[in-house]
């Protein structure tokens, strides 16, 4: 940065007068569009947290903290927030475990196969989340693909639906290529000639991924834990049609607020605070992340 | 320390054969670059030899030992790549330390085989910075010093002056040279520069197309070319078309269109090929093969002058003159070469 700032100072006695950057116009569209579908949303939801909800109607205009209150001290919110973090964690984990390898696949065959193997991983996308959790069902379900199975060979009953085991499934299914995708845009920029060099000093292939390869990915591994985990969190479609109401997690509880119980004002503060805790939980991360990361900070 | 042996190594990718039935030994101490176009083989064989590729034929020896099918880790090799390959993640230290570790060596042997490589290759001071903050030079000798301070058995350069800029490239080629001298490690290099394969080599391994053209000295290569191709990749030379018609006392006799003339060379008889080094040809009749022609073009080198003769049936020849003496373009002159400077080959297949 410092040679660039340095370059730019150069050059301008040379320009007679301070010109109107013009191209910064060209971002003017998306502030703008993200002002009125993102920011005023926002804005209005958090002063919506603080209105009193009246026992008839929406809101009242004056100020309360009791929706914060409710929100902070029912036990039983804890618990669904505590459920949403654990499931979104065993979701990054298994994504973590099941996409590394997919992506250090990716990453090391001919540009060939490659082009071949990132429209396979990205081809699930191309199909609804609510389409692919209806496909999870059959699979899944009581008389599902896998219990006809089982209980052919006489084997019990499995429950693998409307519980936390059927909602991670589709949670793993849905994010694994962002994960795959992360980690192999980090690991395609690592020379394979590192660990030759690591090999060739006396590394067994295993300690030259684990001295050298993996702390090299960790940029990848970072970006896509952190979108997994984000995703999982506020993912509602999924732990609904495959949850049911077994299992709660937060944004399932927020939308029925809002919309069922038709309390807006409760209903933000709870996304308020699901928002708070998240953002928490990552900036924790991402503390964590630049200290492994210090070598990279030029 | 150990000689290397190849032995008919071979190795295929689908259809292309990128190493062909190849035969060197090395000795004990040798530096040789592995010179040739690229595609033809020489990187393939280096990692070979390093043990990231396996051949599909053919054995490799470090000495008696047979390495063929073994790991790389277990080779006891150093290597130093084209981009370096330096570890980004570790400090200069620690990039050194990096094999010393692998070897399991006491903290206080690595703290000093370290500390003396890097002031063998004076980046003493630079142990904590990270290759991103050292210059091209810097990072070539962090490179070198970690392929080293583990005390390979063999030393494997594949192009590692590509990378730097023309004047530190040449300051680096002696470097290396004293550097393998001095730790005296059998060394193989791999460039596409004559230039470098020159300075550096004992003896230079000269490959196309998967195969071996010529294995010798510099000197070698240059004066005894083994065929019309090894003549054109190094150095600057004229091709005279003719026929052998005769030979005595290890003359031959070769008729041109241009003339007969007295040649030394390996092929024999039938269709043959002259080689004349530019610098061979004399301006004047004081030597035995005389070629009479037209000055079409001179060039001032500096040290020298480049000209371009047309002589009869359309033989184009170059000749590079010392400057005491210039002929303008259009002069008629008569150009001679003795017969030791005229080296006769085969002509290149195709």
């Amino acid at each position: 940065m410092a040679g660039v700032d340095a370059a730019v100072s150069a050059q301008a006695p040379a320009v007679p007068a301070r010109r109107f950057p013009w191209v910064v116009l060209l971002i003017v569209p998306i502030l703008i569009f993200l002002l009125i579908f993102f920011v005023i949303p926002y804005v209005n939801m958090v002063y919506m947290s603080f209105l009193v909800k009246p026992a008839e109607g929406a809101y009242i205009k004056q100020f309360t903290l009791g929706n914060y209150a409710r929100a902070l001290g029912d036990p039983f919110y804890w618990k669904i927030l505590r459920n949403t973090f654990w499931y979104s964690l065993v979701t990054t984990v298994i994504t973590l475990v099941l996409g590394y390898p997919l992506a250090y696949h990716i990453a090391r065959v001919s540009r060939r196969w490659r082009g071949l193997l990132l429209i396979l991983l990205i081809s699930p996308l191309l199909v609804s989340v609510i389409v692919r959790s209806f496909g999870w069902m059959i699979i899944l379900g009581r008389v599902g693909l896998i219990n006809q199975f089982v209980k052919s060979r006489g084997g019990p009953e499995l429950h693998l639906m409307y519980n936390a085991f059927g909602i991670i499934v589709g949670l793993v299914h849905v994010y694994l290529p962002f994960m795959a995708l992360s980690i192999a845009g980090s690991l395609q920029n690592i020379s394979p000639d590192l660990e030759r060099a690591a090999r060739s000093l006396g590394a067994s292939p295993w300690r030259a991924f684990w001295r050298i390869t993996w702390p090299l990915s960790l940029p990848g591994v970072f970006a896509g834990t952190l979108l997994v985990f984000v995703l999982a969190v506020s993912s509602y479609v999924i732990p609904i049609l495959l949850g049911a109401n077994n299992v709660l997690v937060m944004p399932m509880i927020i939308v029925q607020m809002l919309l069922d119980a038709f309390n807006w004002p409760l209903g933000s503060a709870l996304a308020m605070v699901l928002f708070g805790l998240t953002a928490a939980l990552l900036w924790f991360y991402i503390k964590l992340m630049n200290r492994a990361l210090r070598w990279s900070v030029r | 320390m150990a000689s290397i042996t190849l032995r008919d190594l071979t190795k295929r990718f689908e259809s292309v054969v990128a190493v062909n039935r190849l035969s060197i030994e090395i000795q004990e101490g040798e530096l040789i670059t592995l010179l040739g176009p690229s595609g033809c083989g020489k990187t393939t064989t280096l990692r070979m030899i390093g043990g990231f590729e396996t051949p599909n034929a053919g054995e490799i020896f470090f000495g008696e030992r047979p390495v063929t099918w073994l790991q790389p880790e277990l080779r006891n090799i150093g290597i130093v790549f084209q981009n370096y390959a330096l570890f980004p993640h570790m400090t200069v230290w620690d990039n050194i330390a990096f094999g010393l570790e692998m070897r399991r060596e006491t903290p206080a042997k690595i703290r000093q085989r370290v500390a003396a490589i890097l002031d063998k290759v004076q980046l003493s001071g630079m142990e904590r910075r990270y290759s991103h903050q050292l210059s091209g030079g810097q990072q070539q000798r962090v490179a070198l010093a970690r392929a080293l301070v583990v005390n390979p058995a063999v030393l494997l350069l594949d192009e590692p002056l590509a990378n730097l800029d023309a004047k530190l490239r040449e300051e680096m080629r002696f470097y290396i040279r004293h550097l393998q001298r001095e730790f005296g490690i059998t060394t193989i290099y791999v460039t596409h520069d004559q230039a470098e394969a020159m300075v550096l080599a004992d003896r230079i391994v000269l490959m196309k197309d998967g195969r071996l053209q010529q294995l010798g000295s510099a000197e070698d290569l240059y004066r005894r070319p083994h065929n019309a191709w090894v003549a054109e990749f190094i150095g600057l030379s004229n091709f005279i078309p003719g026929t052998v018609v005769g030979r005595n006392d290890g003359q031959l006799s070769v008729r041109t269109a241009a003339g007969v003339f007295a040649c030394t060379g390996e092929a024999t008889t039938g269709e043959v090929v002259i080689c004349v080094r530019p610098e061979s040809l004399h301006f004047g009749p004081q030597h035995p093969n005389r070629i009479t022609g037209v000055v079409q073009e001179r060039v001032f080198l500096g040290n020298l002058l480049d000209y371009r003769v047309e002589g009869p049936d359309g033989l184009r020849l170059r000749v590079q003159a010392d400057p005491s003496r210039q002929f303008d373009p259009g002069t008629s002159v008569e150009v001679s070469f003795a017969p030791a400077d005229a080296w006769v080959v085969r002509p290149s297949e195709a």
